[in-house]
């Protein structure tokens, strides 16, 4: 029971792997690439903290996604981790920008159209907002850092060579919580479908009591470490700088607001804190740090005036935005087909009936 | 002295080396000066002969702390960003002071006889004093470099004047010169002098062409 478990979860692995490879880079492409920090020390920090995100903050993503349409069959839910783990990589061989959080939930969506579930639309459009809404509140923190620091740098005249150590720094503790902020947010993009039929149950080791979802989130994570270690550094030469050139300073302002942003979507204390102040709860669903990276770079870009608008590539800036209506599509769509290839020619139960 | 955190400390010390080595360089703008004053007032004597080992030794020390800076940069992987730049504008100045040296070894060598009249030594004077302004004012671009990037502007002006007022200076002195009843070799031996001195002020500029370029890279 529990090999076959493990086997339906290999799509989940593979979109963990992918996931590892393409947005690490997002958190430690441009350190990497402008070769403030090594792939090694990267990939290494990258990968703990990946796994202890998404083990022990990985929940309230998760949850949010299962919202949209809880995938109850483990064969329903290996063609969906399936059909986002194809258009992830189909969409990344093809040189398109591409984010998982999307594709996960085009997929999802296919499932909810091939069961004929109803899909929750507030909640679809709640996640559709946060599309929009990340990369702005993205731009916004990173333009926010950008002045903060220029204004402290002003001040203070750091030595160039202090400067760089400092930078050196931050930007590994910045990429140790963006590393743990991917982990917490984006294991649900990885393991969320999964986890209405998760095949483990709790475990006890030493006084310590492990759920059947967290077992399912380490698993997750380790496939998002192996993808770090063993693709993500083509990934983060190619991806460092390509929408625009970025000074050692911005890389990190970068790489601050996107953790920041991955944070604030997957922090259940926040959202309770911020419902405590009466306003309303913070949606904790995974979001993407690719687009919460283009949103960043936007924000200082457009912080800088028109030298910065002039700097920004707008044509790579288009190829993105529309990668972010395509890959929904294209998931949804390529879900259904799977869903029916699996259903009908292997003879698999994708979809538990009601009751 | 502010102590720099032990995380800080191999920076620390490479901080504290780019600064003796800048300092070294502006201390070999007033070796020079101190060194063409006594040349010009007494010839070739022991105080000459003095400054010219001082200078010697000042740019060998120069030349292990440029060695020593570079070596770390690259060995350490620090400001990848910046590091050929920064090797480049230490090697410049370093051959500033390379060049401060071998113009006064000249002067003591070819041209100790070349400005012999007290009108002509005082004008010589006034221009070895642009000169070294400019040398000084190349190291503390250096410096801001280093430390404020927003002032380099500053300093990049001052060199660029230093360099015209020197220019100025080395033409009236040409025309004075070749206005003169002195014999023609003798003629011609002050004017390679004077372009052996405003050649110092052109080498300063430079390195405020390379400094603008550097400072618009840092704000950046």
């Amino acid at each position: 029971m529990l090999a076959t478990g493990l086997l339906f979860l290999s799509s989940g692995l593979f979109l963990g792997w992918s996931l590892g490879a393409n947005d690490a880079a997002n958190v430690f492409g441009s350190a990497v690439a402008s070769r403030m920090l090594r792939f090694s020390t990267a990939a290494l920090l990258c990968s703990v903290f990946v796994v202890l995100g998404a083990v022990t903050s990985g929940a309230g993503a998760s949850a949010g996604l299962g919202q949209l349409g809880a995938v109850n069959a483990i064969a329903g839910s290996f063609t969906t981790a399936l059909a986002a783990a194809l258009t992830v990589t189909w969409m990344t061989r093809a040189g398109l920008p591409v984010s998982s959080t999307q594709a996960v939930v085009g997929a999802i969506v296919g499932w909810n159209w091939f069961s004929g579930s109803a899909t929750d639309t507030s909640q679809l459009s709640r996640i559709v907002a946060t599309w929009v809404i990340c990369p702005l509140l993205a731009a916004l923190v990173a333009a926010g850092l950008y002045r903060l620091g220029t204004a402290l740098l002003r001040c203070t005249k750091p030595h160039l060579l202090r400067l760089d150590a400092s930078l050196r720094l931050g930007l590994i503790l910045a990429g140790v919580l963006g590393s743990y902020s991917l982990g917490a947010n984006n294991i649900g993009n990885v393991m969320g479908v999964f986890v209405p039929a998760a095949p483990f149950t709790e475990l006890s080791v030493a006084g310590f009591s492990v759920s059947g979802t967290q077992q399912l989130f380490l698993l997750g994570g380790l496939a998002i470490a192996v993808g770090v270690y063993t693709d993500s550094q083509r990934v983060m030469f190619t991806v460092g700088g390509d929408l625009m050139a970025l000074s050692p300073f911005a890389a990190l302002v970068v790489v601050l607001a996107n953790a920041l942003v991955l944070l604030v979507f997957a922090s259940q204390p926040l959202s309770e804190w911020v419902v405590s102040l009466g306003l309303p709860p913070i949606p904790l669903i995974p979001v993407s740090s690719s687009q919460a990276s283009i949103g960043a770079v936007v924000g200082i870009g457009l912080l800088q005036g028109r030298r910065g608008l002039r700097q920004i590539r707008w044509g790579v800036l288009a190829r993105i935005a529309s990668g972010w209506v395509t890959t929904p599509l294209l998931a949804a769509l390529l879900g259904f087909v799977l869903l029916f290839v699996v259903q009908n020619v292997f003879d698999q139960q994708v979809v538990q009936p009601p009751g | 002295m502010n102590r720099a955190p032990a995380l800080f400390a191999k920076t620390r010390d490479l901080e504290v080396r780019i600064d003796e080595f800048l300092d070294k360089v502006a201390e070999g703008g007033i070796l020079f000066e101190r060194g063409m004053v006594l040349l010009l007032e007494r010839g070739v004597a022991p105080e000459t002969e003095q400054k010219m080992q001082q200078l010697i030794q000042l740019k060998e020390r120069c030349n292990d702390l440029r060695r020593a800076v570079v070596n770390t940069l690259y060995s350490e992987m620090l400001i990848p960003d910046l590091r050929g730049d920064v090797l480049r504008l230490l090697s410049h100045l370093y051959g500033l002071l390379d060049s401060l040296k071998n113009a006064f070894q000249e002067f003591v060598i070819e041209y100790a006889e070349a400005i012999d009249r007290q009108d002509a030594v005082d004008a010589v004077r006034d221009l070895v004093a642009v000169v070294v302004q400019s040398v000084q004012a190349a190291v503390l671009g250096a410096r801001a470099f280093f430390r404020n990037p927003q002032a380099v502007r500053d300093h990049i002006n001052r060199i660029r004047v230093y360099e015209s007022e020197a220019d100025a200076i080395t033409l009236r002195l040409k025309t004075a010169l070749f206005a003169s009843d002195r014999p023609l070799e003798k003629k011609l031996l002050g004017r390679d002098a004077l372009a052996v001195i405003d050649g110092l002020a052109d080498l300063a500029e430079e390195i405020s062409d390379e400094l603008s370029i550097l400072a618009i890279k840092r704000v950046l």
